[in-house]
């Protein structure tokens, strides 16, 4: 988290604060626009949406975000709303994986390919992949909280010499219920990294775990790597806490175990205050936090 | 910081020398009782422009950042998208301006413009703004019940953040404090004259005065901020508090220095729409309700600890150099669960002394 209290001092001010508001600055509340290229469906009420930017240049200069960041998505006239970035920069094309569940992912689900709408960011911190390097990567990811957590493995395969040993734990409450299961396939036949996937509750023809994702964590033969090791969070809120438990039964140090946590946001940029957690503006200080900073945040999540 | 001397019949002088400067100056008028608001000075109204006025009830905050602001205006046309951003940033000036309400406008500053991403909408409107500070030395008139300006160390006499600052010497006469170069091309006018120690002597003595004629003094406040940081409140004080809250937000819209919005699109037209932000407040209980329901701060006592948290905790004190409370009492007044600040105070201090058995010390100090 940044302790920044610094406000940018311009070269010309008048008035108080002289010299200490701003000149002209960018106008970061405006939307550049998008065109919908196509859409892939998911799971029951999730879709993934591939767009890119009418501006090459604005294109270009978004493809730098890091996994873990987000953009704030805009439907003219019904509003914005923030959504994780599931690709990996590594990756060529742009998407947005969203649920159906209000009124602007409702008109998102209803636009059609080579329709408008705007796109802001990327925003937040992300996930300090450089940090990890040498380091052990292991992700715990249930239901949708597999789309924000898609972008690090992605990104870790692109540079799989520079991490350790992967490993994936997914769960999803039934088999319909799990995502990309293109990427699922993929990794569970790739012999870079260790793919594991679970449900809740089978459906016929189900060959694969039964469980709860902690019950992977503890299965026989399943060797999760501790040391050196840092595992990534994601998912409903009693999955993510009792992973948080089973990781730490496991030996896992608070520090080790980051997550991107989600808000009601309207701005994406620590103004408008909704996305508040105790000290932090989860759109600016996060929305990646290690579980030793959720602990002192001074508000439950 | 320079001083000049001026008399006090000269007010309408220089509201109106900083008229012809091209600023609408807004100035605080009576209405009945000690009811008063802003409103735009002109040349028939200028001479009810008073010096000593009750602080308006609607803070000045709304000349930095409207209550309902629009963004952008969008427009649809085959198909395509044309955004444009919209500004309005007249040159103002806020005569009359508390020293609380500086201060407000003071973190407004450092909240908007702080951090990776300033805010143009506010920047374009701030830059256009001229503060001329009004000292509070009148008890009867300017200090209300609920003023506690001097335990948030706000006032009564701003130290810097305006550009112009006046105070009532009595005796007609009036000193006047350049906080900046646009306040301090203001003594170019002809109704100010050279102020001697004399009067810098008589200002720290009318202050030093007027400090002890406050009616509120939340002597808890700093020992609050430290509770508060601490997360030491216990969580019944807080339900306590919670169990007061009307969640009507008024606390937050009077409050000179809350600054949350939400942004809304609404349609202005065919195939034309306009994004605005609206004032928001932590109180009402969608603040922070995600589409499908889930509410992460659903109950009322989770939501004023957290507004208390929001303008307490040493971590945004130290984050933003200011305090998210300016002592100008607002929140006590608008309140009809008798749950702003002062009163929080109190019931955080009462908490602590059961908490913590504090006892009194005898007066012989054994």
């Amino acid at each position: 988290m940044g302790v920044n209290g610094k406000i940018t001092v311009a070269a010309e001010g008048r008035g108080v604060l002289d010299g200490a508001i701003p000149g002209p600055v960018e106008n970061v509340y405006m939307p550049k626009l998008a065109v919908l290229d196509g859409v892939q469906d998911e799971i029951a009420e999730v879709k993934t949406f591939y767009w890119h930017f009418v501006d090459a240049a604005e294109q270009a200069k978004f493809r730098a975000f890091r996994p873990g960041q987000f953009a704030q998505v805009s439907l003219f006239g019904v509003g914005e709303f923030p959504a994780s970035l599931p690709p990996s920069p590594t990756e060529d094309e742009l998407f947005f994986t969203v649920r159906n569940v209000g009124s602007c992912t409702a008109a998102l689900h209803a636009l059609k390919p080579g329709e408008i709408f705007g796109v802001r960011g990327p925003y937040g911190n992300g996930f300090p992949m450089e940090q990890y390097y040498g380091r052990n990567l292991v992700f715990v990811a249930g239901g949708i909280g597999l789309i924000p957590l898609r972008s690090c493995i992605v990104y870790a395969m692109a540079h799989r010499e520079r991490y350790g040993r992967l490993q994936v734990f997914y769960g999803a409450r039934t088999p319909s219920d799990l995502m990309y299961v293109r990427d699922l396939k993929a990794w569970e036949e790739s012999a870079g990294l260790e793919c594991h996937v679970t449900v809740d509750r089978p459906a016929d023809g189900w060959k694969g775990n039964v469980g709860v994702v902690g019950s992977l964590l503890k299965k026989p033969g399943i060797n999760v790597a501790v040391a050196n090791s840092t595992a990534f969070v994601c998912g409903p809120p009693v999955m993510f806490r009792f992973a948080i438990k089973d990781l730490l039964q496991l030996g896992f140090a608070e520090r080790d175990i980051v997550s991107t946590l989600e808000r009601y946001m309207k701005c994406g940029v620590g103004k408008c205050g909704h996305c508040c957690i105790g000290v932090a503006y989860v759109c600016v200080d996060g929305p990646v936090f290690t579980y030793e900073q959720i602990k002192k945040l001074g508000e439950d999540i | 910081m320079k001083a000049r001397l001026m008399r006090s019949e000269d007010l309408a002088m220089l509201v109106n020398a900083i008229r012809r400067r091209g600023y609408e100056v807004v100035a605080p008028f009576c209405n009945k009782g000690r009811d008063t608001y802003y409103d735009t000075v002109t040349d028939e109204n200028i001479g009810r422009v008073r010096l000593h006025v009750p602080n308006p009830y609607y803070p000045p905050k709304r000349f930095v950042l409207p209550p309902i602001e629009r963004l952008l205006r969008v427009k649809r046309a085959n198909g395509a998208y044309d955004i444009q951003a919209t500004y309005e940033a007249p040159k103002r000036a806020i005569f009359g301006i508390r020293s609380c309400d500086v201060a407000g406008i003071y973190h407004l500053d450092r909240f908007y413009l702080g951090r990776e991403f300033p805010d143009t909408y506010y920047a374009r409107r701030r830059r256009e703004l001229l503060l001329v500070n009004v000292v509070c030395t009148n008890a009867e008139l300017d200090i209300s019940d609920a003023c506690f300006c001097v335990c948030t160390d706000t006032g009564p006499a701003a130290r810097d953040h305006f550009d112009l600052q006046l105070m009532d010497l009595g005796a007609g006469e009036l000193l006047a404090v350049a906080g900046s170069s646009a306040g301090e091309a203001l003594f170019e006018e002809p109704i100010f004259t050279r102020a001697a120690q004399e009067h810098v002597e008589r200002r720290r003595q009318i202050l030093s005065e007027v400090r002890k004629r406050f009616k509120t003094t939340t002597c808890w406040f700093s020992a609050t901020v430290r509770y508060v940081s601490q997360g030491s409140v216990p969580e019944r004080t807080w339900e306590e508090i919670g169990n007061r809250c009307l969640e009507c937000g008024g606390c937050t819209y009077v409050c000179p220095a809350c600054t949350c919005f939400t942004v809304s699109d609404r349609p202005t037209g065919r195939d034309e729409i306009e994004r605005v932000r609206i004032w928001d407040s932590c109180a009402l209980g969608g603040f922070t309700r995600m589409a499908g329901g889930h509410n992460p701060r659903k109950s009322v006592h989770d939501r004023r600890n957290r507004r208390f948290f929001r303008k307490l905790a040493h971590y945004f004190i130290q984050r933003e150099l200011s305090m998210a409370c300016v002592g100008c009492g607002r929140c006590a007044a608008v309140c009809h669960g008798d749950v702003g600040m002062p009163s929080v105070v109190e019931m955080i201090r009462r908490a602590a002394a059961l908490e913590e058995k504090i006892e009194p010390v005898p007066a012989d100090g054994r």
